[in-house]
């Protein structure tokens, strides 16, 4: 293992972190509420600690990156991100226990949303803002981002992508990766400013817009109110926020082929995402019609259906009405919703559309081929035939997915509290980087009730479901750290 | 440049490798699932599955935006369609891989009527290569700039050699006589060195001289290398380039010896070249090689079709007593442990052919805009050697080269001033419309200004 190299990307990543942090030490600056120093702070040792480990070991140029060593470095980048961007909850004050600063600093980065902190509106507006750009960076990837500022770091940068972009392959927009993460940026940096103004629009002040734009962009969840987007309590803001957390779980490659001169068309003629749209369709209308006897209109059935929905399947996480006490149908098409989550490519996370699409078109034949067993079968996704070896892949991908689910849940339920439908929700609502589950971590509570082991288990669970379950498994195992 | 390579086997890999360092944005279509996979994992580029041929496959490459589309598919016939058809969807320049010898005949009409600009032949290429090796046996390697008015040759070092062990600057005073050439560079144990005037020549360093032919030859005598020009040749191996060689060296006065181990071939090969002896017989047989005559031929080249065959028996003919030896070898991880072997000439089809085309797309971007005439990769890509033409204006017009800065790590190799040679000195300077050979450690210059500057 070229354990020079893994440290010297590891580096750069922590160096980028800091420099990260700047926008949210001048806002504290702006605001002048007592995070100043915690933030200056901060930025310093993010930044000493990355540059020396950038510089200090002198690897070679010939340096090879393996498979392996990209997956390494995907895991322990984000472990590593996450404990260094709890620094400013730490010296700020906001959390006196690392666990919980550990658990919101991964909450954040893996844009889950799940918070232990238990918030008030006002309170010190640079954390509160580096709380939301961790949803920022995390979402499209801190690599792809490292890979847009330093496409030289290393030979091979396509596994470190590889590693961490979510969905079955990865789909390059350009030949270079290098440019690939530029353009990937560029877009995002786009969409984010649009919300941000569209936010503005609604009256939102640009301290608010900021924040739930960029908590929307990373389908993080986020918001410096402790109700949620409910506290604004305004139609046009939810309608905003509702089309663009449902904009930031689509593949942003079909922005760019939308961009480079195919229109709409680069829409509808990819399969992932007229199913999710369909799903996301679907179930809004099915959800609308449960929840009738439960609101006054219609409409406003619509309007929180719609909102709840596309911030449960884009993993986002906002909340402007408690799900929890909807007829028990529209429930579980929320946790249907938590399982299948958005596209590839897209800043959310879940099992992904794809994936879901796959594993229906298998079954489908499996059944198929009980009655005609010597029948050759292909998969199709885009009219072209799926690599069985991918196939397989994202089967056990679903296997072990729902298995880690299960097992999450068991290990948390090991602390004794609260019942089953918390743990289990709690774990899938981690994994699947939604933010808030069912029971006693429902959309108006949060996670603060769990202790040590249970904020751990459930801060591994956030990378697990981030970094789509291999890169972390693999540093679990005994050959990820031989030598050879 | 966007450049689409269709088929990544030896030859369409190396040159993908070559074109992402060289930062061109470059898309691979290959048909083999596992190719695909070893593409999109070690080289920066996009890869589709599918056959080059298929339209709606160039067209998802993005053929109509496409610079250049190299067909280098095991096919020919493959190749010649696949380059049709992206010409016709828009490709600008096309390059086709075409080794059947039969096509060579109508080549011309081949390339009017399917819009292929440049077809390749790689076993001809290779051919081509292994003559100009013959022709100067002191040479490890030669490459021609300046539409060949110099050459850069490269040699090891011997014990015995006149010029071994003393500091550059006191070569002319200490070795009289000696034909003034350029040392462009040297390598030793792997890493490139750029000589400066203490830097001191050992035994069992790859050096690179540069010049004209003539005073390169002139070297070589003095040196006492130069011997007989090469009459007989053994060939080991009945393929396509010892065809090719064969049709090459025998007008050239060159006695050829072909070893085939199958009768049918060998039986054919005779019919085609009536003044070759062609041996039926295995040629790695050492019994059989002596019975031929191997202890007095001038050369001994191997073309089978395995490497391991190709080196062992080259390095036996080479103990034999062989003045020259020439190796086949297209795996491109053995060509430093073959350094240390002590064979000098080992040539690759794959290198060969990929070089040639690289030529071609250094050539369009040349027209493109950028002022690089020629680039050569040296030493397995760690060198380059690369000349420009002084353009009116730039800075160091007229400025003699010592009141210049040089950029660390390259060197002003040889300046073509009105089709004469110029070996620079501190006094010489350069005028407009020279060509100027540069060589470098891979710094990636494009612009003589990065080089020469006050």
């Amino acid at each position: 293992m070229n354990r020079k190299l893994i440290v010297r990307v590891l580096g750069a990543i922590l160096a980028i972190e800091g420099l990260a942090m700047i926008p949210s030490f001048l806002i504290s600056l702006y605001f002048r509420d007592g995070d100043t120093a915690a933030l200056g702070y901060s930025i310093l040792i993010t930044i000493a600690v990355g540059a020396a480990m950038y510089l200090i070991p002198k690897s070679d140029k010939k340096s090879y990156l393996r498979l392996k060593e990209g997956f390494i470095i995907v895991a322990l980048g984000w472990i590593l991100m996450s404990a260094f961007g709890a620094i400013p909850y730490m010296l700020s004050g906001m959390f006196t226990h690392f666990d919980s600063a550990f658990f919101e600093s991964v909450s954040g980065f893996t844009t889950t949303g799940a918070s232990v902190f238990e918030g008030f509106e006002n309170y010190m507006h640079g954390v509160v803002f580096w709380r939301a750009t961790t949803h920022w960076i995390g979402g499209m990837g801190v690599l792809v981002l490292t890979l847009a500022l330093l496409p030289k770091l290393t030979g091979r940068t396509a596994h470190l992508v590889k590693a961490e972009s979510p969905g079955p392959s990865l789909s390059k927009l350009v030949p270079k990766t290098g440019q690939t993460a530029k353009i990937l940026y560029r877009i995002y940096i786009l969409l984010t400013l649009l919300e941000f103004i569209a936010l503005l629009f609604c009256g939102l002040s640009p301290y608010d817009a900021a924040v739930h734009a960029f908590a929307t962009a990373g389908t993080g969840g986020f918001s410096n109110y402790g109700s949620s987007v409910a506290a604004f309590d305004s139609v046009p803001v939810d309608i905003v926020i509702t089309v663009f957390m449902f904009m930031f779980g689509i593949n942003f490659a079909l922005y760019y082929k939308f961009l480079i001169g195919e229109r709409f068309k680069a829409f509808w003629r990819d399969e992932e995402f007229r199913t999710y749209f369909f799903i996301a369709i679907s179930f809004t209308l099915a959800i609308t019609l449960f929840n009738l006897p439960y609101y006054e209109s219609f409409f406003t059935s619509l309007r929180y259906s719609s909102f709840q929905l596309s911030s449960i399947i884009s993993t986002t996480g906002f909340v402007t009405a408690d799900y929890s006490r909807w007829p028990v149908a529209s429930q579980f098409l929320i946790i249907l919703a938590m399982f299948i989550g958005s596209c590839a490519g897209s800043t959310a996370g879940g099992i992904k559309v794809i994936r879901v699409k796959m594993l229906m078109k298998l079954s489908r034949r499996n059944v198929l081929a009980a009655g005609r067993p010597k029948k050759v079968d292909v998969i199709r996704i885009d009219k072209k035939a799926v690599d069985e070896n991918i196939v397989s892949q994202v089967a056990q991908f679903a296997v072990m997915y729902i298995a880690l689910v299960l097992i999450g849940g068991f290990l948390i339920s090991l602390e004794g509290k609260y019942d089953i439908i918390t743990n289990l929700t709690a774990s899938l609502t981690c994994v699947s980087n939604v933010g808030p589950g069912f029971g006693s971590v429902g959309p108006v509570d949060n996670f603060v009730g769990y202790g040590v082991w249970g904020k751990s288990v459930l801060s591994l669970l956030m990378l697990f479901g981030r970094l789509e379950l291999l890169p972390m498994f693999i540093l679990f195992t005994r050959s990820a750290w031989h030598k050879y | 440049m966007r450049i689409i390579v269709i088929g990544a086997g030896k030859v369409g890999y190396t040159l993908a490798e070559h074109l992402t360092q060289e930062e061109h944005d470059v898309t691979v279509i290959d048909k083999n699932d596992d190719v695909i996979e070893r593409c999109s994992g070690s080289l920066d580029v996009i890869c589709i599955k599918g056959n080059g041929a298929n339209a709606k496959v160039l067209l998802e490459a993005g053929v109509e935006k496409a610079n250049i589309v190299i067909a280098s598919t095991e096919s020919d016939e493959s190749n010649m369609l696949a380059c049709l058809i992206a010409k016709r969807l828009g490709a600008q320049y096309t390059i086709a891989r075409i080794r059947d010898p039969e096509f060579n005949e109508s080549q011309t009409l081949l390339q009017n009527e399917l819009g292929i600009d440049v077809a390749i032949n790689p076993e001809r290429a290779t051919a081509l290569e292994i003559s100009r090796l013959l022709r100067y046996p002191f040479a490890g390697s030669i490459e021609s700039f300046a539409r060949g008015l110099v050459e850069m040759v490269e040699f090891r070092a011997q014990e015995k050699d006149a010029i071994v062990g003393i500091p550059m600057k006191d070569l002319a005073s200490k070795v009289p006589h000696l034909p003034r050439i350029l040392y462009a560079m040297v390598e030793r144990n792997n890493s490139v060195i750029i000589p400066d005037g203490n830097f001191a020549i050992l035994p069992g360093d790859k050096v690179f001289v540069s010049g004209d032919m003539v005073t390169i030859t002139e070297f070589f005598r003095f040196l006492g290398r130069y011997s007989q020009k090469i009459r007989s040749v053994m060939l080991l191996g009945g393929g396509r380039i010892s065809y090719y060689l064969s049709r090459l060296i025998v007008p050239m006065g060159i006695h050829v010896t072909l070893f085939e181990l199958d009768s049918q071939k060998a039986r054919r090969l005779s019919e085609l070249l009536p003044r070759v002896d062609v041996i039926y017989g295995d040629g790695t047989d050492q019994d059989l090689l002596q019975e031929q005559g191997l202890s007095q031929v001038d050369a001994f080249v191997s073309l089978s079709n395995r490497d391991e065959e190709n080196l062992m028996t080259a390095l036996y003919a080479s103990r034999s007593g062989v003045q020259k030896t020439i190796a086949k070898n297209s795996r491109m991880a053995y060509m430093d442990v073959l350094n240390d072997l002590g064979l000098d000439s080992v040539i690759s089809p794959q290198v060969i052919t990929s070089s040639t085309i690289l030529r071609y797309v250094r050539a369009r971007e040349n027209s493109n805009g950028t002022h690089i005439e020629r680039l050569y990769r040296l030493i397995d890509g760690n060198a380059e050697a690369i000349e420009f033409v002084a353009r009116k204006g730039d800075p160091y017009i007229g400025i003699p080269l010592k009141d210049l800065n040089t950029r660390k790590g390259s060197l002003v190799s040889v300046i073509v001033h009105q089709g004469k040679i110029i070996i620079p000195f501190g006094k010489d300077h350069i005028e407009e419309g020279d060509h100027v050979i540069i060589v470098s450690r891979n710094l990636g210059i494009s612009d003589l200004n990065e080089v020469l500057y006050r």
